[in-house]
């Protein structure tokens, strides 16, 4: 789970985030939408702990695990960067990269993967270990159709198996209807809409929300 | 060419002095390098990729160290170990331990400036990686000097090239002490000093063959490790 109160942050006196409440109980996924600068990743990257919010207050059940957006290669090949955090998890490592199609390219330099392979490896790299809460910053956004496909069922068996929350952003509508249970709307760093994925989709509250989502589904 | 042909036959000839000479500037130059490298490396990941109160403070601190005149070095560490300063019970004046220590203080910031430039531009998205994966912060400094390997070889390099170039700061702490504390520097100013340029100039071709293999052999491992990736 995780809970976030009054939490602001502010960049060279610009607010680029400020929600007055936010929580997911254990086990939920919830997507977080909204155009580019809306705060998604800060928000992610704060209950990462990778940045200092300027105020308020998070709590996150740990261990935390996040995919951030940019991926990164390490050394070595495709199976060696899955065991970097999980050494003696040999089997699920290689069940992980069956279950993305990428087992033929095990031996290969990570580095000399393509954008959507890298972004898969970068899913089984961090879904070999368990968690209370894992964190999502586009994780599909380099994938084609067939690999967006894989990575969710993934996720989603993860999910099951350990009964994680998970917050994931995405630019895809069809990612946020098929993975989350709950979809929030970012604004200019502010909650715009927040419930069921096809509730906002098919009526928004706002004028704002409205026009976002008439933007999103082109 | 005299002063080519000097220099092999300086080489070939295996001259007692000479060795010993090119024996104390690679001990002390290999001593220095290491010293500050072990320090100067973690030093500058924390600096490159932390975030701390006094943080600007610090690295305007040590950009302004990184041009330190090798005399003020010499100088500091001299009133520092001369027999009436605080140091001076150690009677480490004109050793090549106090060398080492001088050369450490000109190097270390050195060191510890490009690691944090390197690892500043190029790490945060490797290091929000693998914390994202749950990993130690131990293990999250030793990927993140082992990611940058071959930035943080020039690095090193860089701080073994300007040890062994290194004149002023070794000449006041070391005294250019024959048979003793005379390195490959101070013993070409003391040879062109006395007018004897092609010895001195071949004294510094074989400087230049020292820096030149050791450059070799570190590009020839910055290759093999772009092979390994």
């Amino acid at each position: 789970m995780f809970e976030v109160r009054n939490l602001k942050k502010v960049y060279r006196e610009r607010v680029v985030l400020e929600i007055e409440h936010l929580s997911l109980p254990q086990g939920e996924t919830l997507a977080l939408a909204g155009a580019n600068g809306s705060g998604k990743t800060t928000l992610l990257r704060i209950l990462a702990g990778n940045l200092k919010p300027t105020e308020g207050e998070t709590r996150t059940a740990p261990p935390v695990l996040c995919l951030p957006q940019r991926c990164y290669a390490f050394r070595g090949t495709v199976l060696d960067n899955v065991l970097l955090g999980a050494r003696d998890k040999k089997d699920e490592a290689l069940a992980l990269l069956e279950e993305t199609e990428l087992l033929a390219l095990k031996d290969k330099k990570a580095a000399s993967l393509s954008g959507g392979e890298l972004q898969k490896l970068a899913a089984c790299r961090l879904l070999v270990s368990p968690c209370k809460l894992l964190l999502l910053d586009e994780p599909t956004s380099a994938c084609d159709a067939a690999g967006t496909k894989l990575v969710l069922s993934l996720l989603s068996r993860y999910r099951e198996k350990t009964g994680c929350t998970v917050v994931l952003s995405t630019h895809t509508p069809a990612v946020a209807t098929q993975a989350a249970n709950r979809l929030v709307i970012l604004n200019n760093g502010k909650i715009e809409a927040d419930g069921d994925p096809q509730t906002v989709l098919r009526a928004p509250e706002s004028d704002w929300a409205k026009e976002f989502i008439a933007g999103w589904r082109i | 060419m005299d002063s080519f042909k000097q220099a092999f036959d300086l080489l070939f000839s295996l001259d007692q002095e000479l060795l010993q000479i090119l024996g104390v500037t690679l001990r002390m130059s290999f001593f220095s390098t290491t010293i500050s490298c072990l320090l100067g490396l973690p030093l500058g990941a924390l600096l490159g990729t932390r975030h701390f109160r006094g943080k600007a403070f610090l690295k305007k601190t040590i950009h302004t160290l990184m041009g330190l005149p090798p005399v003020v070095a010499g100088l500091f560490v001299y009133a520092l170990f001369t027999h009436y300063g605080p140091f001076g019970r150690l009677n480490m004046l004109f050793t090549v331990r106090v060398m080492v220590v001088a050369q450490c203080l000109l190097i270390l910031p050195v060191v510890t400036g490009l690691t944090a430039s390197f690892l500043e531009k190029g790490a945060v998205p490797m290091i929000e990686t693998a914390k994202g994966m749950g990993l130690s912060r131990r293990k999250v400094l030793f990927l993140c000097l082992s990611e940058n390997r071959a930035s943080l070889l020039s690095v090193v390099l860089n701080a073994f090239g300007r040890s062994i170039a290194e004149v002023g700061a070794v000449s006041i702490v070391g005294g250019n002490i024959q048979w003793k504390t005379r390195v490959m520097t101070t013993a070409i100013m003391l040879e062109t000093n006395k007018g004897r340029f092609s010895f001195a100039l071949a004294l510094g071709i074989i400087l230049l063959l020292v820096a030149f293999v050791v450059n070799v052999a570190a590009s020839w491992i910055v290759k093999e490790e772009a092979r390994d990736v």
